[in-house]
């Protein structure tokens, strides 16, 4: 897993790379969950084709921070076998996911 | 014809990347779509994961996968206690934000993206079986 931060449209984006899953979530959790601040956050996922629970459970972890921090928190160009577990999941109906991060950043 | 692969692994985080990548390889070489492949590798890694984490006491997990006629069927073998991951509860998938757990969610995706699913103890062994869409796009 890899994460690069840079910013857009003056939200913090970081872009992942590669499977967020049980071996990699942790590690992801590490770098993404003190980056979840005022006005927010958007989360890359274009090259992530995997995720797993336990990349939903950070997902969510990072969407309930960002909650309790009044933080804009979103998802931008999840993959079809990424958004489908994110909708079988009724991930769709608490995280915000664009198709594009100019999308996510505008939202 | 028949492709395989069998691992047999000790029951850490280490031995769940070494199947994913493992199953990321077969579907990579029989040139699955990559949903019936995501699909695969998620359901293994939650069922693994389930004997992994909850330190369940095996002292192994074997994995075996056969791809036939479209068909993949993929089984999960531990010598932990009788556990039968299918009967836990689901997730509730309507809750909100702040409500919203993720424990369940295993089954839940069982259910929704397998084509079958059994679980049996066999012995000493738990054993559970999934058949799954080898086409799913």
């Amino acid at each position: 897993m890899q994460i690069t931060m840079s910013s857009a449209a003056g939200l913090q984006v970081a872009k992942l790379e590669g499977r967020l899953d049980t071996a990699t979530a942790p590690q992801a959790e590490t770098t993404l969950l003190p980056a979840i601040a005022a006005p927010g956050l958007v989360l890359d996922l274009t090259a992530v084709r995997y995720v797993s629970s336990a990349g939903l459970r950070l997902l969510l972890k990072l969407a309930k921070e960002a909650k309790g921090k009044g933080a804009k928190f979103a998802l931008a160009g999840l993959q079809p076998a990424v958004r489908e577990v994110f909708e079988i999941s009724g991930f769709d109906k608490i995280i915000p996911a664009f198709a594009t991060l100019d999308e996510a950043t505008a939202g | 014809m028949t492709a395989t692969l069998s691992l047999h692994l000790p029951p850490t985080t280490d031995s769940v990347t070494a199947l994913l990548e493992a199953l990321e390889a077969f579907t990579d070489e029989h040139e699955l779509p990559i949903k019936a492949a995501s699909r695969l590798m998620l359901l293994a890694e939650e069922l693994a994961a389930n004997v992994v984490m909850h330190g369940t006491g095996a002292t192994f997990f074997q994995a075996d996968l056969a791809l036939e006629g479209g068909v993949l069927r993929f089984s999960l073998t531990d010598d932990g206690p009788a556990f039968d991951p299918l009967a836990a509860d689901e997730a509730d998938t309507e809750a909100a934000l702040e409500d919203r757990e993720v424990g369940g969610l295993g089954v839940h995706f069982v259910r929704k993206l397998a084509s079958s699913a059994a679980y049996s103890r066999q012995g000493d062994k738990n054993h559970l079986a999934l058949t799954l869409d080898a086409a799913a796009e």
